[in-house]
């Protein structure tokens, strides 16, 4: 299982895209493979054949675990090769796709250790009588199964998915060696809840979320911006842009403005890293995506360097692809600063959680038409809120406040935007 | 459209594959003047004719291998054999030849053919015409072997088996003729083969199923539900291929299954699944695979002794509870 993304612990195989005895060429994609953030083509280091898979389409395997054997056409997959680490669900169909060595099988089996996708934990209950899934379930929640000894009360004591759900729903201590579980003990589903595993992409999601909540000092800084220029200017862009079909959206406007005010504000465009700051010397901002049940944040590389037009065509590609899964392991790393939009939502006010190792996110809110005072006089303006939420051990309330401010103005006095 | 039989829909299954496509025709023991021991063709002979739905002696390997020649020439033959029981004497025809020619011939000719046939028991038609062999036929690379359970798959999946371009095994059950159903309103209605359906969503056990073992899956659910116990039932649809996707994703969720077939377990539908399922399932399972079929004795004819050999409701119900038991429901 090949290193696709820097915070990967496991990958999933999404689908083998080469099966048992086809070919292939250095570069071409052999398999799709799902990590804690999206879904990676898998190419070839080297021509060769698929002689074995080892792990098929929806497994999972750690980093570094075998995941299929390839080799030159018709060459025998040697007897001490690791065995099989699952069938892939359909080996009986009349596919006509005939493993190339069976002979080979029988043996490999009995001499050597399985590399088995999914190992149950050893530590959990090695010895004790348990059933997979309570195995399995123990272990996500972080119960030791120890504690469960001699109390399973499926056939001979075993210990059953029932078991692990009382013992779960009781609040037994997680085990705090457990890496997956460093929160409390969850609360039992109630009847006709349903259970569901979370998606890589999830589990990573809720990861990091967690870790940055607890570990990194928020604070927030909130601004209300005039909007009303804004819009103004890209309604004249987008009607001279018509025959083009490139469209300008206020959220590109808003990622322009971000850019080049953190290229003003070097205080607030630094990340607290081990005691130390990291002054960033590119400005790449992420865009929060919503998925249907899940988000991504593609990145906008060097986003200070480019103008609105590029932005916003690069921002439609980032964010399509995204709904597809389609985004390389590049496109989402490496951002300095990001925005998260809920406009489209008539939302009044929101605060979003920092996306470490960056110290700032921008949360912006719904555009309203409200009556405010200027020069004296009630005028209607079109009033956008955000919230920008900052890492105190990167910057000071003044160093938020001030990029908060140079944004506002860029926005206020939009002509900024296109300098 | 209102609610049909099975019978009824395989009969205008065939009447719609028959004007549709001049390749196809029809051959069988008494199925042109008489309609077929179970009336499956009835009207179909005077319909078409004599040339089109073909009269046979009772020499079903005979009418197969003739099927399996007209079908590597082109034609589209779909055969009746009056029970599954009697497809044994035409053992050499379906193994050794329709299952094998498109390999042994390096792909270049085909065996288009369809062969319709019933089984199942509870008649008191005794050892020898009771038999459920689906399972024997599913082991064989080269056939694709279906068993239908509802008059909108019995339609649709006979017609799809009449457009296939390999031989299948098209299983019929007695008791089920005279269910009735209903067949969708719009579209060509055509089911795809190797595809389970979930005929019943639940979220305590899966309870797989084919042929007319799922209606009797479907009033155990029922009854079980009764109870407060949620029983998912999946109905197969196809042997072979086998959908094992479908029922693991539905084992994912239930984390208990238990396979009921009318055929012998030894060896089965259940056998196979259990085998696929340890692999591709382990780690969700709360429980063993269970399964329940036939009694393993040739079908007795006294009419208590039917009643145990069978996989009744009251069976299946029973190895449920017993599963969901040994899981603290």
């Amino acid at each position: 299982m090949p290193r696709l993304s820097d915070t990967m612990e496991q990958g999933t195989i999404g689908r083998w895209l080469k099966r048992e005895g086809e070919s292939f060429h250095e570069g071409d994609v052999i398999a799709e493979i799902e990590t804690d953030k999206a879904t990676m083509d898998f190419q070839a280091y080297e021509d060769g054949t698929m002689l074995r898979i080892l792990v098929g389409d929806g497994e999972s395997a750690a980093l570094g675990a075998p995941i299929a054997i390839i080799g030159a056409e018709g060459e025998e997959v040697p007897a001490d090769a690791p065995a099989a680490a699952s069938t892939n669900g359909d080996g009986g169909r009349d596919n006509g796709a005939a493993e190339p060595e069976p002979a080979a099988e029988p043996e490999a089996k009995d001499e050597v250790p399985v590399a088995t996708a999914t190992e149950a934990a050893p530590a959990d209950g090695g010895g004790l009588r348990a059933s997979p899934i309570a195995r399995r379930m123990a272990d996500a929640g972080g119960l030791d199964l120890r504690t469960l000894a001699g109390k399973g009360t499926g056939p001979d004591g075993r210990i059953v998915k029932a078991d692990v759900e009382r013992a779960l729903a009781g609040g037994v201590k997680p085990v705090p060696a457990a890496p997956d579980a460093p929160h409390a003990a969850p609360s039992p589903p109630s009847e006709g809840d349903e259970v569901r595993e979370l998606t890589p992409m999830l589990k990573a999601v809720a990861r990091r979320m967690a870790e940055a909540k607890a570990t990194v000092p928020h604070f927030y800084v909130s601004s209300e911006i005039d909007m009303t220029r804004a819009l103004e200017l890209r309604a004249e862009l987008n009607a001279a842009l018509a025959d083009s079909g490139e469209k300008v959206s206020v959220n590109d406007l808003i990622v322009r403005a971000s850019a080049q005010a953190l290229v003003q504000h070097p205080q607030a465009h630094r990340s607290y890293v081990d005691g130390h700051h990291v002054y960033h010397a590119h400005v790449h901002v992420g865009i929060a995506v919503a998925l249907d049940d899940g988000l991504i944040v593609p990145v906008l590389r060097d986003a200070d360097t480019k103008g609105v037009r590029q932005l916003a065509v690069e921002t439609r590609d980032l964010v399509e692809r995204a709904r597809d899964g389609k985004l390389r392991q590049t496109e989402i790393e490496g951002g300095t600063f990001t925005v998260s939009n809920m406009g489209m939502f008539d939302v009044a006010a929101f605060s979003a959680i920092i996306n470490p190792p960056e110290s700032t996110i921008l949360a912006v809110s719904s555009t309203v038409e409200r009556a405010v005072v200027r020069d004296g006089a009630v005028v209607p303006r079109k009033i956008m809120s955000v919230t920008l939420s900052c890492d105190h051990r990167a910057c000071s309330g003044a160093d938020g406040a001030r990029l908060l401010q140079t944004i506002k103005r860029h926005l206020e006095a939009p002509t900024l935007l296109l300098a | 459209m209102a609610d049909v039989t099975y019978r009824e829909a395989l009969r205008l299954a065939l009447d719609e594959e028959l004007g549709r496509d001049e390749d196809v025709f029809l051959m069988g023991e008494e199925i042109g003047r008489f309609e077929g021991s179970y009336k499956v063709t009835a009207g179909l002979w005077q319909k078409y004719g004599a040339n089109r739905v073909r009269e046979t002696p009772i020499s079903e390997e005979g009418f197969v291998g003739a099927g399996i020649g007209a079908a590597m020439m082109g034609l589209r033959p779909v055969i009746e054999i009056m029970t599954i029981n009697f497809i044994l004497v035409a053992m050499d025809q379906v193994i050794n030849h329709a299952a094998k020619i498109r390999y042994m011939f390096g792909g270049k000719v085909g065996v288009p053919l369809v062969i319709r046939t019933p089984g199942g028991a509870g008649a008191q038609l005794t050892a020898q015409h009771s038999q459920s062999l689906e399972a024997w036929f599913a082991g064989c690379p080269g056939l694709k072997v279906v068993a239908p359970a509802t008059p909108a798959d019995a339609y649709g999946m006979l017609k799809t088996a009449i457009r296939d371009d390999d031989p299948v095994l098209f299983c019929e059950n007695l008791v089920l003729y005279n269910l009735t159903g209903s067949l969708p309103e719009n579209g060509d209605g055509l089911v795809p083969l190797g595809r389970a359906a979930i005929a019943r969503e639940g979220t305590d056990l899966t309870l797989v199923a084919h042929s007319y073992t799922v209606q009797r899956a479907l009033r155990v659910a029922d009854r079980l539900s009764q109870d407060g116990i949620s029983v998912e039932v999946v109905d197969l649809r196809s042997l072979r291929p086998l959908d094992v996707d479908t029922v693991a994703e539905s084992v994912r969720k239930t984390n208990r299954v238990l396979v009921a077939e009318e055929g012998w377990s030894t060896y089965g539908v259940g056998a196979e699944l259990a085998a696929r399922l340890q692999r591709v399932c382990f780690d969700d399972l709360d429980a063993p695979v269970e399964r329940v079929g036939q009694a393993e004795v040739p079908m007795p004819y006294a009419k208590p002794l039917e009643l145990a050999a069978l996989p009744l409701e009251s069976k299946i119900e029973a190895a449920a509870r017993s599963l969901l038991a040994e899981c603290g429901l």
